[in-house]
């Protein structure tokens, strides 16, 4: 594993250097933020601010949400007219932020071309919510990274705890198959192992040994805090790139507005089979509940079914074909009712 | 007669009176054609369907169904032209994958696997239309009413 320290200063040179050569225009990266275990996104355009940019355990965020709105097609022909030209954009992606662009290539979200991937190897990144209910009573005042990769916090009291690295590792890290980016023109880091996919399998077939009924409710009890208040759909990268949101139709109105469980449960389902072959499992919709649900309950299982059935995986290969776009004559079909 | 004995009486002739509704999402060209099959052959099949013709299988959204069951229905049925018969050569195939996966899901979810059903009736198959409009109807009556994704409010 490579020091955080020295990946972010070759972070700060590479993004440096591809703003004064102007390869890019923006430069998308996270600086430091006000509150423990989080930070910012940052966007750059002047080469002599890359000494914002930082790299730690708490670079949570899929940068690749903000990629499709600046790709947008213009809306008629008058528009295109005096559209400017697309940018060249240069994003920090993790294994799996890498995975989410590949995606969006795949759909043609945002072009190849104009992207300048700077692709850290990830040892995971730490799931806020683990870390301050390791803390337990008490708040962190700030944290950092220490020489082994383990975090530091400053609590309320004064004193300083060490947080092991491992025991606050986000869930999808846990389970990430490609935590060194598949697609990048920088690589930053030497190449971390993935993980199997066990762990995620074992929380499928741990739900999936219930019954119907037990299951429904376990469904319902998960999803019975949620407020509704779209914060997973933002922060995913497939949904921003997403132009014919069911939620975001009124003629009908797909799905109620409220927290009726029929509404929540029936936007999860939704959620999770829009997200079907697409998912890259970051992980970003659960990091962004507010509620600290656990949304990808049933994308989990979808992402399972979509290897399954078709053998594909998504995010890994931007020339083939989405699996949902695709068909073979010999596709399984044992679901179909026969008289 | 005492309270209970008035309410046990009424529920058992609320169970007696409940009929499955299913709501069948027909193709235009094969399912739909099936279904007006088994009509002008006389071929009986139960009335608790609700049909509702859509130009393709492949034009189904999965919210259509979950709409139908949020709204009250006991049961979707989904029929569309047989692999490799599609008018518009592809539309069921691309439509085979959704379905495989959303029925999964569902299943998944806690729902029934025979609440929402999917098959394939040609033109000519009357006789198959019936028999599955039969089997999937039973099966509805058997899990009672739909109580899990139906809006109550």
């Amino acid at each position: 594993m490579t020091d955080s320290h020295e990946i972010e200063s070759r972070l700060r040179q590479a993004a440096e250097s591809l703003l004064r050569e102007k390869k890019v225009n923006l430069f998308i990266g996270y600086e430091k933020a006000s509150l423990p275990f989080r930070t910012a996104p940052l966007f750059l355009t002047a080469p002599k601010e890359a000494g914002r940019l930082v790299w730690n355990p708490f670079c949570t965020a899929n940068l690749a949400v903000y990629l499709p709105r600046l790709f947008k097609a213009p809306a008629d022909a008058r528009e295109a007219k005096t559209a400017p030209p697309p940018p060249k954009v240069g994003l920090v992606v993790k294994g799996c932020d890498a995975r989410s662009v590949v995606a969006l290539i795949q759909e043609r979200q945002v072009p190849r071309e104009n992207l300048v991937l700077v692709g850290i190897a990830c040892p995971g990144i730490v799931d806020r919510r683990k870390a301050e209910r390791a803390l337990g009573d008490h708040a962190a005042l700030g944290a950092g990274e220490d020489a082994k990769g383990n975090v530091r916090a400053v609590v309320d009291d004064g004193t300083e705890v060490t947080l092991h690295r491992e025991r606050i590792v986000a869930d999808a890290c846990l389970e990430c198959r490609a935590p060194t980016p598949l697609l990048h023109d920088v690589l930053i880091g030497a190449p971390v192992e993935g993980k199997q996919a066990d762990a995620a399998r074992r929380r499928v077939a741990e739900f999936e040994s219930k019954p119907l009924d037990a299951r429904w409710a376990r469904l319902q009890e998960t999803f019975s805090a949620c407020i509704r208040c779209n914060a997973c759909r933002q922060a995913c990268p497939l949904c921003a790139g997403c132009k014919t949101c069911l939620l975001d139709q009124t003629r009908p109105r797909w799905i109620g507005a409220g927290t009726d469980i029929s509404d929540v449960a029936t936007y999860h389902l939704l959620r999770a089979f829009h997200l079907a072959g697409r998912c890259t499992e970051c992980g970003a919709c659960a990091r962004a509940c507010p509620m600290g649900l656990d949304v990808r309950l049933l994308s989990r299982k979808m992402s399972q079914e979509v290897e399954d059935l078709y053998g594909y995986r998504p995010g890994e290969a931007a020339d083939a074909t989405p699996v949902l776009s695709a068909f073979s004559l010999d596709d399984s079909q044992d679901f179909i009712t026969e008289p | 007669m005492s309270q209970t004995q008035v309410s046990s009486t009424s529920d058992a002739a609320a169970a007696r009176a409940w009929e499955p509704t299913v709501v069948a999402f027909l193709c235009n060209w094969c399912s739909y054609a099936g279904a007006d099959l088994a009509g002008v052959s006389r071929i009986q099949y139960p009335h608790n369907i609700r049909i509702i013709r859509v130009p393709c299988s492949g034009r189904i959204n999965p919210a259509f169904l979950l709409r139908a069951l949020q709204n009250g229905a006991d049961g979707v049925l989904v029929s569309g032209c047989h692999p490799g018969d599609c008018h518009y050569i592809s539309g069921n195939l691309a439509a085979r994958r959704k379905f495989a996966l959303f029925k999964e899901l569902l299943q998944y979810a806690g729902i029934e696997p025979e609440r929402v059903q999917f098959t394939w009736v040609s033109a000519s198959e009357g006789g198959r239309f019936a028999a599955i409009v039969e089997k999937v109807v039973e099966q509805v009556r058997k899990l009672g009413p739909n109580k899990k994704l139906v809006k109550t409010l």
